[in-house]
């Protein structure tokens, strides 16, 4: 299917906008809503893609459940504190911070103009996506299929992740004396 | 216009053989460890102290047993659709890995007490950790190889910052964790290029693509392959993606110090060199793409070297002092990997330099880690004056270990640093082979100021009580038998070091 160009560009031009917010808003909060407005630009640019679930899984995850979450936790920390300040940094860093990200920008704009596009993925396409049962079928088969070792690693990940946070943010247990000689 | 039908239930793709389950023995072993490990801290009807620590114990043990049987029977086993192999050089690293483990699990129980830390945690995080670098070095894809790197590292954030009530660990592991996010997504950009441009993310995929390209690869596919390396040089720190290190090792506990120096450099360095060569580094690269990379890590790996030996010179605190040994030690592996191209071994030194570098920092670190105060004070050189008068033994076996980090025979360091410098040799990197060995000179002096302090200065102040427990003893003991065998008689490492090289 073809992308509409227009829609494209309003999108990518959203998610750009609403990046470069979310690090010079001087206010936590309105840094956490830009980002859920670069979120849903996202879910646009995959709808445009073909890729619906996907599209639905980001606005219901990332920017529903996640972003609420880092919303609290800003609200219960009370973080007014200015995060960022452009005013701060020496003039130098700042100089050569800017040029080397130009210099960086510009490599990646000469290296996509001179790469030929994408190699075909497979036989995906939409019409073969269609006909096997639509996108949610299909993605969910493959990862029990043929990723299901990632998915199965991801939950390990998160298992690690969770004993992390406990041991991190547990109230400190008060240990038996015994056996400390200080 | 329907080609032909997708056909994405694939059930034999579910199915392991028995060799499989075989292969993945020691990965089950090791989960299922942690598994009852997690069960058996949060049972109330007895102190899970003492059980987690010797079931944490058994769990390295049996992989490690497990591992060894399958590097005897020397099999090569793809698993899950080739997302990740078990072969030899995987195996090899398993077991690096989990006596890495074992180690620090060993080192840390009277530390954990000392510093009134909780137990349950530190163990099942530390073998969180090293699942996650054994799956570095066995998988061949580059999903499973961001989430092996995550699984890794994101345990070790939080060992970093295990001392909640210490600023510094708060300070070190907040550092890492900010530092590392932004390397891994790095990486993963990297990853998401090379998807892009070769249609896979499966590591044997992209060779092919590689070797379709003779004429030369696209830009975009060059720039994913740096993003990745970076992702990469950020882990082993390699100069100019150092600036992380010395902050977070001098913050993070110090067994802690000692899993990241020896576990996740050589993960790092095992999934870097795995990687690497699986997409063609040194055979199947066009001249000019394999120029590029060669002269682009010829730079980083001058620049590690200089700058961590010369910068480890002016340190005082040990712990800083170790982390830009650490780094130049880097440089030096860097120096292997550059080698192994051109020289006959290949990257069998590299291995071997590992296991060698493995061995002796971690025994280093045990032996700081009996000497620190509470709250890892105590470790700046003017502190270890007259060492030796109060502990004989142990400043003998920190001798053996900064005698061997010197590069000084009879020891591992020297007969690990002999190969890599031979094979750059080999591989006619004599300008490279130059700077490498005036740099290992500089590190004799700041490894042998060390020595003057510990047996050539009189005790300052009152000697505090040292954390001395038969475990750490035990893991000393062991770490300097190993240092000296392996510089005594290094023919046996070098060959089971070949032997894995040649499996990958």
């Amino acid at each position: 299917m073809e992308i509409s160009p227009i829609f494209f560009y309003l999108f990518a031009g959203v998610a750009l906008a609403a990046s470069a917010m979310v690090i010079l808003k001087r206010n936590p909060v309105a840094s956490a809503f830009s980002l859920v407005m670069v979120f849903f630009a996202f879910a646009g640019i995959y709808a445009l893609l073909d890729a619906h679930l996907i599209a639905a899984i980001q606005i219901l995850v990332y920017a529903g459940a996640i972003m609420v979450l880092f919303l609290f936790v800003i609200m219960l920390l009370s973080a007014d504190v200015p995060s960022f300040d452009l005013r701060r940094a020496h003039p130098v860093a700042r100089a050569v911070g800017g040029v080397l990200s130009l210099v960086l920008f510009g490599f990646f704009v000469w290296a996509f103009k001179n790469s030929p596009s994408p190699a075909p993925l497979g036989n995906f396409t939409a019409e073969n996506i269609e006909a096997a049962g639509g996108n949610s079928r299909v993605l969910s088969e493959l990862m029990f299929s043929e990723y299901i070792l990632p998915f199965e690693l991801t939950s390990v990940l998160l298992l690690a992740a969770i004993i992390g946070a406990v041991a991190i943010a547990k109230r400190k247990q008060s240990l038996p004396t015994e056996g400390r000689r200080k | 216009m329907i080609m032909e039908p997708l056909k994405t239930i694939r059930p034999e793709l579910l199915q392991l053989t028995d060799p499989q389950l075989a292969a993945l023995l020691p990965y089950f072993v090791v989960f299922g460890g942690i598994a009852v490990v997690i069960i058996l801290s949060v049972v109330r009807f007895m102190k899970p102290k003492w059980p987690v620590f010797f079931l944490s114990l058994l769990t390295v043990g049996f992989g490690i047993g497990a591992a060894l049987g399958l590097l005897q029977e020397g099999a090569s086993e793809l698993v899950f659709n080739g997302m990740m192999v078990s072969d030899t050089y995987s195996n090899f690293f398993i077991i690096v890995f989990l006596a890495a483990a074992g180690f620090t699990i060993l080192s840390s129980f009277r530390y954990l007490d000392h510093e009134n830390l909780q137990h349950p945690e530190y163990y099942v995080l530390t073998l969180f950790s090293a699942l996650g670098m054994m799956l570095m070095a066995s998988s061949l894809d580059l999903i499973v190889l961001f989430i092996a790197l995550e699984l890794m590292s994101l345990a070790v954030y939080v060992l970093v910052g295990f001392r909640r009530a210490d600023r510094r660990s708060n300070e070190a592991a907040l550092k890492y964790f900010i530092l590392g996010s932004a390397a891994s997504a790095v990486l993963l950009y990297g990853a998401a290029l090379l998807y892009g441009m070769t249609g896979s993310t499966h590591i044997r995929d992209i060779l092919a693509f590689v070797q379709s390209h003779p004429a030369g690869l696209p830009p975009v596919y060059v720039l994913g392959a740096w993003l990745v390396i970076v992702g990469f040089l950020f882990k082993v720190a390699a100069v100019p993606f150092h600036m992380w290190m010395p902050d977070v090792y001098e913050g993070a506990p110090v067994p802690v110090t000692g899993f990241m120096t020896t576990g996740l450099k050589a993960a790092a360095f095992a999934g870097f060199v795995r990687v690497l060569l699986a997409t063609g580094y040194g055979k199947g690269l066009s001249e000019a793409v394999q120029a590029n990379f060669h002269d682009l890590l010829w730079v980083c790996a001058v620049l590690t070297m200089l700058v961590g030996n010369i910068v480890a010179l002016t340190q005082t605190n040990l712990k800083r002092m170790l982390a830009y040994s650490s780094i130049a030690h880097s440089g030096y592996l860097l120096v292997g990997m550059l080698a192994g191209p051109g020289s006959e071994q290949g990257y069998a030194p590299v291995v071997m330099y590992l296991v060698a570098y493995a061995v002796m920092n971690l025994g280093a670190f045990v032996v700081l880690t009996i000497i620190a105060d509470r709250g890892d004070s105590g470790l700046n050189l003017n502190d270890l004056s007259g060492l030796a008068r109060r502990h004989p033994w142990l400043s003998f076996a920190m001798g053996v270990f900064m005698f061997s980090m010197a590069g000084i025979p009879p020891t591992a360091g020297f007969a690990a640093k002999y190969l890599i410098f031979y094979s750059a040799i080999q591989a006619n990197e004599i300008s490279l082979v130059i700077i490498a060995v005036l740099c290992s000179a500089i590190s004799v002096y700041y490894y042998l100021r060390v020595l003057v302090y510990i047996y050539m200065r009189d005790p300052v102040g009152s000697p505090a009580a040292s954390r001395m427990s038969v475990w750490s003893v035990a893991a000393v003991t062991v770490m300097v038998v190993l240092t000296l065998q392996i510089g005594i008689l290094p023919a046996k490492m070098v060959s089971a070091a070949r032997k894995a090289v040649t499996s990958l």
